[in-house]
């Protein structure tokens, strides 16, 4: 069941990925983080379904003991390590972004591509040596170590300061820029109101995982809760970042306007009514929800009108 | 060369004749007699006290050591009762037997695993997230530096 919820991860994520690789006009740094946040849930469930199928159900391979399961599991765990870790660069960003140089947007993404690729590899070192040297179980697969919380402690460090920021950012909107940047604050309100409803969800099964209740029917809906917090991971991510953003709602929606009008004008053409082309042409240039973009506009080069209050923040309007 | 072939045959039929002699002695006393015996007397024993250690229990050596050597005391006492030599072959069957059926999932590297002391858990949990903390507050600092033009 566990692996239902990967493949379904895996589906939603690619699509994702395709839908940002696919509108160009939707790219800019936040979305290119989104990116690599979606790539390692991506890999994190392919590797949580081989390490499933492949060693997990074969307790004849276990028995066996080979290196590749520990090769495995280590790899499992780094993937895992580097999901949470590509969260917090997110809130990283945004922090950097909204409450230390305002809403000005070319950050060097170098140190967010070490702290989500390159760290993980650290919790993930120690605790494949400190599993070899104390506690080297077949395929390293019992749950019953503490050593495990060499891998799960840096990521509940890591899902705090996560949410710390992100307190700090709402704190910085709602008071300080509410009366000087109205429009900005709402737009990253939005911004930050998704990724403040994703740290609480992946980090609520650190907390309740040690509690499982004593009644029976709480505990299948404990179960329950659990298993889908723990699998379908993906999927939330996929869903409240990329589905139900609004500038991703608006771009799929322009671009079904235009197949639709493309067809129609093919039907049309072969109808010899030319005259309806001009007026369906024209409707694609309407400007899409200026104040619901999650990205700077100005990366859209000029498909909207007055940005006025973007030029005065440019022109050094700076704020303690 | 004919002294020696005359003298060959004799000697040959003396081994073998010692041989099946001793093997007699052997089959009659330490044959299934003894298995029977230390089955008997001695693995019951052990199988009642290893059912009342629990199961989870019989991979941890402090717990069935106690176990393990009277069961072995008791085949060497009834060996030396029978006559026989201890260890033999017998003894060795029925070891592999009993370790078939009660160590068989226990792990190569020693019996049952454990946690290492907590002053060794401690530094493994501790220096990670002291490490994670230290990583955040150097790329926060880094992206706050570079983000210095507006």
């Amino acid at each position: 069941m566990a692996i239902v919820g990967h493949a379904l991860s895996i589906a939603s994520l690619l699509i994702s990925l395709a839908i940002f690789f696919y509108f160009r006009s939707l790219s800019c740094q936040r979305i290119t983080l989104h990116k690599n946040l979606f790539c390692s849930y991506v890999l994190n469930s392919a590797l949580t379904i081989m390490y499933l199928a492949g060693v997990v159900n074969d307790p004849e391979l276990v028995r066996r003991n080979p290196v590749g399961c520990k090769v495995l599991h280590f790899f499992h765990m780094y993937m895992f390590g580097c999901t949470y870790f590509w969260m917090l660069c997110e809130g990283i960003y945004l922090h950097t972004l909204i409450v230390v140089a305002v809403f000005a947007e070319e950050q060097h993404l170098h140190w967010y591509y070490l702290l989500g690729w390159g760290f993980p590899l650290v919790p993930a070192s120690i605790h494949a040596v400190a599993r070899k040297t104390y506690f080297d179980d077949n395929c390293w697969m019992s749950a019953e170590t503490q050593l495990l919380y060499a891998i799960h402690g840096p990521i509940v460090a890591a899902l705090l300061v996560n949410l710390f920021f992100l307190l700090n950012i709402i704190r910085v909107l709602v008071t300080k820029l509410r009366d000087t940047h109205r429009a900005e604050s709402n737009m990253y309100m939005k911004a930050v109101r998704a990724t403040l409803i994703l740290v609480p969800l992946l980090g609520i099964q650190f907390v309740i995982l040690p509690w499982r209740p004593e009644n029976r029917l709480a505990g299948e809906v404990y179960e329950y809760v659990m298993h889908v917090l723990m699998h379908y991971q993906g999927l939330l991510v996929a869903t409240i970042f990329c589905f139900f953003n609004g500038e991703v709602q608006a771009a799929l929606k322009r671009q079904w306007m235009q197949y639709k009008m493309q067809w129609g004008q093919r039907r049309k053409d072969h109808c010899s009514m030319r005259s309806t082309s001009y007026t369906a042409t024209s409707i694609t240039e309407v400007p899409a929800f200026m104040y619901h973009h999650d990205c700077n506009s100005e990366h859209l080069n000029g498909r909207h009108t007055d940005d006025s209050e973007l030029v005065a923040l440019k022109t050094g309007e700076t704020y303690a | 060369m004919e002294l020696r072939s005359g003298a060959d045959p004799r000697r040959n039929a003396l081994l073998c004749l010692v041989l099946v002699v001793s093997h007699c002695v052997s089959v009659l006393g330490c044959g299934p007699h003894y298995q029977h015996a230390i089955e008997e007397f001695c693995l019951a024993k052990f199988k009642l006290d290893m059912h009342e250690l629990d199961q989870r229990h019989w991979c941890n050596w402090e717990d069935t050591v106690e176990l393990y050597g009277e069961l072995t005391n008791c085949t060497y006492l009834v060996a030396v009762k029978m006559g026989c030599f201890w260890p033999n072959q017998l003894v060795d069957e029925f070891f592999i037997h009993v370790h078939r059926h009660y160590f068989h999932d226990c792990s190569l590297s020693g019996r049952l695993l454990r946690d290492p002391p907590n002053r060794i858990l401690g530094p493994f949990i501790v220096v990670p997230i002291l490490v994670t903390l230290l990583m955040t507050a150097l790329v926060v600092w880094r992206s706050k530096r570079s983000e210095g033009i507006v």
